[in-house]
């Protein structure tokens, strides 16, 4: 359960539909693209992916947020290196690849998940990193510092002990974290007890400043947290991050569930207490041993 | 005054002898298929006897029928309907598959395939529900036939409850032990159980003829009606997924044919024909206190030469064929004219519409001094102990119990007119009565020789006109209220049109 959650909901974007989308879009465009100006129309695709898959924990110039900043990314590491960690960072890490390992490690050990990009799609990827463009314009403006949060009034937001002050839903209705309860929260939205958002503060303010997801950004755009909440919840995601997820919280459940099974079991047995239970064998068992008594 | 018609039987249990050819005959038309195997919608039981299911009369157990509850109102002894929903999937009061029988067949291929061997081939018992070879059969529909199983099933009939210790005790001496027949099938009531238990809506009272049926396009499993009907005559079809009953042969009926258990009774003991009832007066009559029922019932049964209820029989509808076959019915005889036919365990309060005539059993024997000798009589003559009722070999609380919710007075007056008719034709052929004891008779059964001599008629020679009196059912004049007659014809018949599968979930 915590492997299948960690490698499912390591950065913590349910971007798959839309990144798929965004690929067969992609292709088409690659599809009919004129051999002239190709370089062009790459960076272009490139800018596309990238808005779609990496700007969530990415930023060109705009400082590291779950990953680090790309700029300069292509002078830095070879092409080559480039293309094979983009089309599978978890090949490269199963290799012991030795910058990708100290990357993860130095990140937070949060792995990039495999967007099964083709490789023109890779290709038009560092094309677009190599053009220079920065994401500044994005608004990623490295954020101001959260101030000081509180977890335990994080908590009370996440579960929804407390009102957000602008109205907008509590965390735990579609999203569960280590350290709630047997139950956990919702699962709607990924679990974020080893999401990426929630290990690094940069990270974090810039997205629930302005989620990037579609679902997220739905929600928060006319309701947005303060700061202070913000700041709150960041301390308890922090916090619970810490934490493993109970190893015996799938036993908690099952013996809730069991629980529950046998009371219904006790109260149908009161409620149907009279029910016939046959009426021709308890007859003659009956009337033999009267006669015999 | 809301006149309708209702097609309705009379069994003299006199004539039955027990041959189980009228179950036969209606198993083969419509139970041998999957999923019938345990239905019989005609059965046969022997009295004293737990029928069939077991202690179906029993309603302490299955909770058939209607009680009335602290108001003095009816209601079903099932449930309320709020119960009714919160029991709405689990029915607490089935009879298990036990309570019926465990269906079988035979091993008959062994007979013919078995290798050659010391012993002659067995034909096993093979269990129609498993499929296995069944060790020993411990119940059937008619297991306690011809005093089989008395020592249990006689003993514990419950319309025994009411003798005293003695009285029982005496039923079981060798000599004493005593027996009938009861042949049943849905009583196709006025006040049915089963319509009112089902949740579904799917069983109704045929207008024209007030046959009830059960929709096998509505059913939906439920088996409330199961136990809604006291009688249990409604069986679940575990193939289908749909309840089954007795449609009274209604395809027959209506190509003025009778009823298949009625043409197949070597004993001619069934007599079909039609009666007009007040509707208006249903709920009423089946609220009177137990002892007036049968009277209740008797008095929504109306005149069918009575000029007002011709009129409105026909302002609803009522065809003059329906209303001619009222005038010559046999069962307005039996039940109205002579009163000498009486409901089934009439304090169900069903109002069920088949009546039964009492059986006047053998006469009262003992051996004595190692002769066979008739009791007590060495100074009485035959007469005095045919006409005693005193002397019945069942006690007559018993019937009492069985066909007038325990009024005795009920059935001593349909037995005194009974023994009047044995009394007046023995003195008329036999000659072994004076002049006085028949005068006798006939006041005590409060009956002139005119009646005496009608009864005697439609009990013994009755011909096939006389026992089957009902016009070819005019079903298309009925379903031209909602549909082309055409069309019905067409689609008519026993799932010929849907076809009946089990929905899988």
């Amino acid at each position: 359960m915590t492997q299948g959650a960690t490698r499912r909901f390591t950065v913590g974007m349910p971007c798959r539909l839309p990144g798929a989308l965004i690929t067969l879009a992609c292709c088409g465009v690659l599809g009919v693209a004129a051999p002239r100006g190709a370089r062009a129309q790459t960076a272009a695709d490139g800018q596309t992916l990238f808005a779609g898959m990496c700007k969530a924990c990415h930023t060109i110039g705009g400082g590291a947020l779950v990953g680090p900043d790309l700029a300069g990314v292509t002078k830095l590491r070879a092409k080559d290196w480039l293309a094979r960690w983009i089309a599978a960072p978890s090949k490269m890490l199963a290799a012991h690849d030795p910058t990708a390992t100290e990357l993860f490690n130095q990140y937070n050990k949060v792995t990039m998940p495999d967007f099964g990009l083709t490789a023109a799609q890779v290709a038009s990827v560092i094309a677009y990193l190599e053009s220079g463009a920065t994401t500044a314009a994005a608004g990623s403006a490295a954020p101001a510092p959260l101030p000081a949060g509180e977890a335990a009034r994080g908590r009370s937001y996440f579960v929804g002990g407390t009102g957000f002050t602008n109205g907008g839903p509590h965390c735990i209705s579609c999203h569960s974290v280590a350290g709630l309860s047997s139950l956990g929260g919702g699962n709607l939205g990924p679990d974020l007890t080893n999401s990426g958002y929630v290990k690094s503060e940069p990270a974090f303010a810039a997205f629930i400043g302005a989620p990037s997801t579609t679902t997220m950004a739905a929600i928060w755009a006319k309701t947005p947290l303060t700061t202070q909440e913000q700041a709150d919840l960041y301390a308890f995601l922090s916090k619970a991050a810490v934490q493993q997820r109970e190893p015996d919280a799938l036993l908690q459940i099952a013996l809730l569930c069991f629980a529950g099974a046998a009371l219904m079991v006790v109260v149908a047995q009161l409620y149907w207490r009279k029910r016939s239970k046959g009426v021709r064998k308890p007859m003659i068992a009956r009337t033999y041993s009267m006669k015999r008594g | 005054m809301d006149i309708r018609a209702q097609v309705s039987m009379v069994f003299h249990l006199d004539k039955c002898i027990g041959c189980h050819t009228c179950s036969v005959a209606c198993k083969n038309i419509w139970t041998d298929r999957k999923g019938t195997e345990y239905m019989w919608w005609n059965n046969v039981e022997t009295k004293p006897g737990t029928g069939y299911p077991t202690l179906w009369e029993d309603q302490e157990k299955y909770k058939g029928g209607w009680q009335k509850d602290s108001y003095g109102k009816l209601q079903l002894r099932l449930h309320s309907r709020l119960k009714g929903m919160a029991n709405l999937f689990f029915n607490p009061f089935l009879p298990t598959i036990d309570d019926y029988y465990e269906p079988w067949t035979y091993d008959y291929e062994n007979l013919f395939n078995a290798p050659e061997g010391d012993d002659q081939p067995t034909a096993r018992a093979v269990s129609m529900i498993t499929g296995k070879p069944m060790d020993s059969i411990e119940a059937g529909p008619n297991w306690d036939d011809d005093l089989g199983g008395s020592p249990v099933y006689a003993r514990n009939d419950t319309n025994l409850d009411e003798l005293t210790e003695d009285e029982r005790e005496q039923l079981n001496e060798l000599e004493r032990v005593v027996f009938f027949y009861l042949p049943r099938i849905c009583n196709h009531c006025l006040n049915p159980g089963c319509v009112a238990a089902c949740p579904q809506g799917a069983i109704y009272k045929r207008g024209e003829d007030g046959i009830v049926l059960i929709s096998q396009e509505k059913c939906r499993a439920w088996r409330m009606c199961i136990s809604g009907c006291p009688y249990k005559k409604t069986y679940y079809n575990w193939s289908s997924g749909k309840s089954e009953k007795c449609i009274l042969c209604f395809p027959r009926l209506e190509s003025g044919q009778p009823p298949a258990c009625f043409h197949s009774c070597v004993g001619r003991i069934r007599y079909l024909g039609v009666l007009l009832y007040d509707a208006d007066k249903i709920e009423q009559c089946a609220s009177v206190p137990d002892d007036q029922l049968v009277e209740a019932q008797r008095n929504m049964i109306m005149d069918p030469f009575d000029p007002a209820v011709i009129s409105a029989a026909k302002a609803n509808g009522i065809s003059d064929a329906m209303i001619t076959s009222a005038q010559n019915s046999p069962v307005y005889k039996f039940v109205m004219k002579w009163r000498i036919a009486l409901p089934l365990h009439s304090e169900f309060r069903t109002l069920p519409m088949l009546f039964y005539v009492p059986p006047m059993l053998p006469v009262l024997a003992k051996t004595r001094d190692g002769t066979y000798d008739v009791a007590g009589l060495e100074n009485e003559n035959l007469g005095a102990m045919l006409s005693s009722l005193e002397k019945a070999r069942m006690p007559i609380k018993y019937m009492a119990r069985m066909f007038a919710a325990g009024n005795v007075g009920e059935v001593e007056d349909v037995y005194r007119k009974l023994i009047a008719v044995r009394i007046f034709k023995r003195a008329q052929k036999v000659k072994d009565y004076g002049q006085a004891e028949v005068d006798s008779a006939l006041a005590q059964g409060k009956t002139n020789a005119e009646e005496v001599e009608a009864i005697f008629r439609l009990t013994a020679l009755p011909t096939y006109e006389e026992r089957f009196v009902v016009p070819p059912l005019g079903r298309e004049s009925a379903v031209e209220a909602w549909e082309d007659p055409l069309d019905h014809k067409r689609e008519a018949g026993f799932g010929n049109l849907v076809q009946i599968t089990r929905r899988r979930f």
